[in-house]
C-alpha cells in the first residue's frame, strides 16, 4: 500500500546511514551479491542525516542509545546519560571486587566488561513469544503471537526499567539498582526475568486459543 | 486523510482526465486549438516578430510584458497555452450507437487496468515458456542483470495517466509487483520494450555538488571553509591542516562550550570518521538553536570542509554514512484546535 513512512520528513527514497568505518574498508572481493546490490543502490539514492546519538567511535552503542532514551523523563538526555554511565561504572566496580576476591580458577570465567554484561543481561531478558488480546464474539482472548526482534528489544528494556523505577526503596539510587538488576538478569536470575518465564508460561497455557492469530 | 510531508509535487497533483464522463467535447477541443493557433499569430504579429517561428517560450515571455501581474501563484497569472497542455486528455465514449461496449472487459468497471494486468500475465507466460525451451535444449540460461537502482517504476499517477482510468492503491502495488516478477527471471530480455514502458530513468548524479579546491594562508598552511545548518543553528568552520587536534567554537575552546560529551563526540565524528583526529585544527562561529543543534550545524560545517582534503571516494563514503546530508528536521507547527504540534485538548465528556 502506498503509505508515507509514519510522516517522516524524508523522502521515502532516502536510506538509513552506515556508520561503521570497518564496512567502508572491504576490499571489492569479499562482499556477496547482495551486498553489492546495496552498494550500487546506495550510489544511487540520497541518505538520510545521521543522527546525534549515532557516531563513528568505539563508545556509540545503538543499543545504549536507545536505552538511555527509553530511561530519558522530559527530554533530560543529559540526566539519563550520567545515569547510564554511573551504572556501568558501579558494574565495573562489583565485576573488579569479585574477581579481585574470587580464587584462582575462577577468575577467568567473571566477566569484567560492562558492556557485554548490558548485551547479555538485555539478550536474556527478551521473551521469545508474546500474548496478544484478539476479540472473537465478545470475548476476549490472550493469544500467543511471535514477536519481532525490535518488539523483543523493546519489551526486554521496558521492563528492566520499570521494575528499578518502581521496586526500590526511596533512598537507593537508579544507577545501583539498575547495575544490580543487570547483573543478576546476566546470570538468569531476578524479578525481569521471572517475569519473562510467567509470560512464556501464560502463553503455553493459551496455547489452544494459537489458531486465532491470522497474521 | 494521508499528508505526504517528504514527497514531490507530483505525487499531489491530482488527475482530472480519469475521473470519468467526458466534460468537453472533441469540436470544442478542434475549435480551441484553431483559436489559439490564430491568438499566436496576433500575438507574433502585436510583437513585430515572425509568425512562423513563434516557439512556446516566445509566447510566454510575449504574455508576461502585456499582462504583467504581481499575483504570487505562478498558476493564477495569465497563461496561454495550446490546448492539449490545458485540458488533460480524457476518455472517449466506450460504446457505439447500439449501446454494445467496444472493448471486451468493460463490464469490469476498469477496463484498461484488467487489459494490462492481462497483457503482462501474457508476456510473463511468454517468458516461461522460452526459458523452458532453453532448458529442454540445455541451453545456459541468460543472465543479464538490468540495473534495477538506476531506474524506478511509474507512480500510480503516472499510471492513472497512462490508462486514463483512476487505479486504486491495490490494484497499483499488485501491477508493480507482477512487473517485479517478470524482471527477476532470467530470460526477461525478450520483454524488455514492454517493461521500458513501465519505467523511468532516475537522474543517478543528483548529488554532483563542486568541491572547493584548497586555499592557502599567509603562513602557508592549507585550510578550507565549509556551512552548515540544522534547526535554527547556524555554522562556519574553518578546517587547518598540519594542526594538532585544537577546536574552538566561538573563540572558547570546547571543553568550555560543549559541556556535554555527546556534542563533543559529535563535533569529532567527521574527523573520526576519516582518521584525522590530530591532523586538523579547527575555528568554528556558530550563532541560533540549542546545545544540540549548534553541534549539528558544526559537524555538518566541518564535514564539508573536509571534503577539500580527501580523495572522492572518502567524500563517498562520507556521504553514505549520513555527514553530508542536512537534517531536514525541524519544530512542527502548531495546529489550531490543538494545544500544541500533536498534543490535543483534554477530552471532556460534557
Amino acid at each position: 500500500r502506498l503509505m508515507p513512512v509514519r510522516w517522516s520528513r524524508y523522502n521515502p527514497s532516502y536510506l538509513e546511514p552506515e556508520v561503521k568505518t570497518e564496512s567502508y574498508q572491504k576490499p571489492l572481493e569479499e562482499l556477496t551479491e547482495e551486498e553489492k546490490e546495496q552498494m550500487e543502490l546506495k550510489a544511487v539514492r540520497p541518505i538520510k542525516a545521521a543522527p546525534p546519538t549515532l557516531s563513528s567511535s568505539v563508545f556509540s552503542d545503538p543499543m545504549i542509545s536507545k536505552f538511555i532514551n527509553m530511561m530519558m523523563k522530559s527530554g533530560n538526555k543529559v540526566l539519563a546519560r550520567s545515569l547510564m554511565s554511573q551504572t556501568l561504572e558501579a558494574i565495573k566496580r562489583k565485576q573488579v571486587e569479585k574477581y579481585h576476591k574470587a580464587p584462582e580458577n575462577e577468575k577467568e570465567t567473571i566477566e569484567c566488561n560492562p558492556y557485554v554484561i548490558f548485551h547479555q543481561a538485555l539478550k536474556n531478558c527478551q521473551p521469545i513469544i508474546g500474548l496478544s488480546n484478539i476479540t472473537r464474539g465478545g470475548k476476549t482472548y490472550q493469544v500467543p503471537v511471535p514477536l519481532t526482534d525490535n518488539r523483543k528489544r523493546f519489551l526486554a528494556m521496558k521492563w528492566l526499567i520499570t521494575e528499578c523505577r518502581e521496586n526500590k526503596h526511596r533512598r537507593t539510587m537508579m544507577p545501583e539498582k539498575l547495575s544490580q538488576e543487570l547483573l543478576l538478569a546476566f546470570n538468569n536470575e531476578g524479578p525481569v526475568i521471572k517475569k519473562k518465564h510467567i509470560l512464556h508460561k501464560m502463553a503455553e497455557a493459551n496455547r489452544a486459543y494459537a489458531h486465532f492469530r491470522w497474521w | 486523510t494521508l499528508r505526504l510531508i517528504g514527497t514531490t509535487t507530483a505525487v499531489l497533483r491530482k488527475n482530472a482526465g480519469a475521473s470519468g464522463s467526458e466534460k468537453y467535447t472533441e469540436a470544442f477541443i478542434k475549435k480551441q486549438i484553431e483559436e489559439f493557433n490564430l491568438g499566436k499569430r496576433h500575438l507574433a504579429n502585436m510583437m513585430g516578430e515572425d509568425p512562423e517561428t513563434f516557439t512556446q517560450e516566445d509566447i510566454d515571455r510575449a504574455i508576461a510584458y502585456l499582462f504583467p501581474s504581481g499575483l504570487f501563484d505562478k498558476q493564477a497569472r495569465p497563461l496561454m497555452k495550446h490546448p492539449t497542455e490545458v485540458f488533460p486528455e480524457q476518455r472517449k465514449i466506450q460504446w457505439g450507437e447500439d449501446g454494445r461496449p467496444f472493448h471486451f472487459l468493460f463490464y469490469t468497471g476498469k477496463q484498461s487496468y484488467y487489459s494490462l494486468m492481462h497483457e503482462t500475465y501474457e508476456k510473463l507466460l511468454n517468458v516461461q515458456k522460452h526459458q523452458d525451451q532453453l532448458v529442454a535444449q540445455d541451453l545456459p540460461l541468460q543472465k543479464e542483470k538490468r540495473n534495477l537502482a538506476g531506474s524506478r517504476w511509474l507512480t500510480k499517477i503516472e499510471l492513472e495517466e497512462m490508462l486514463l482510468e483512476k487505479v486504486s492503491d491495490d490494484d497499483y502495488s499488485r501491477f508493480i509487483k507482477l512487473l517485479q516478477k517478470l524482471v527477476t527471471m532470467p530470460c526477461a530480455d525478450i520483454e524488455e520494450k514492454y517493461i521500458q514502458k513501465f519505467s523511468k530513468e532516475v537522474p543517478v548524479q543528483l548529488q554532483k555538488v563542486v568541491i572547493e579546491p584548497l586555499q592557502y594562508d599567509e603562513r602557508g598552511v592549507a585550510f578550507s571553509t565549509g556551512e552548515g545548518k540544522r534547526k535554527t543553528a547556524n555554522a562556519t568552520a574553518v578546517v587547518y591542516d598540519n594542526g594538532t587536534g585544537k577546536i574552538t567554537v566561538n573563540g572558547i575552546d570546547i571543553l568550555h562550550y560543549f559541556p556535554v560529551l555527546q556534542d563533543r563526540e559529535q563535533l569529532l565524528f567527521p574527523f573520526q570518521f576519516l582518521g584525522r583526529i590530530g591532523k586538523h585544527d579547527m575555528v568554528c562561529t556558530v550563532s541560533g538553536g540549542g546545545r544540540s543543534a549548534q553541534a549539528g550545524a558544526i559537524r555538518l560545517a566541518s564535514a564539508k570542509a573536509l571534503r577539500s582534503f580527501v580523495t572522492e571516494k572518502e567524500v563517498e563514503f562520507m556521504r553514505q554514512a549520513g555527514l553530508l546530508t542536512a537534517d531536514p528536521r525541524v519544530k512542527e507547527r502548531k495546529k489550531p484546535g490543538q494545544e500544541g504540534p500533536r498534543r490535543k485538548f483534554t477530552w471532556k465528556k460534557r
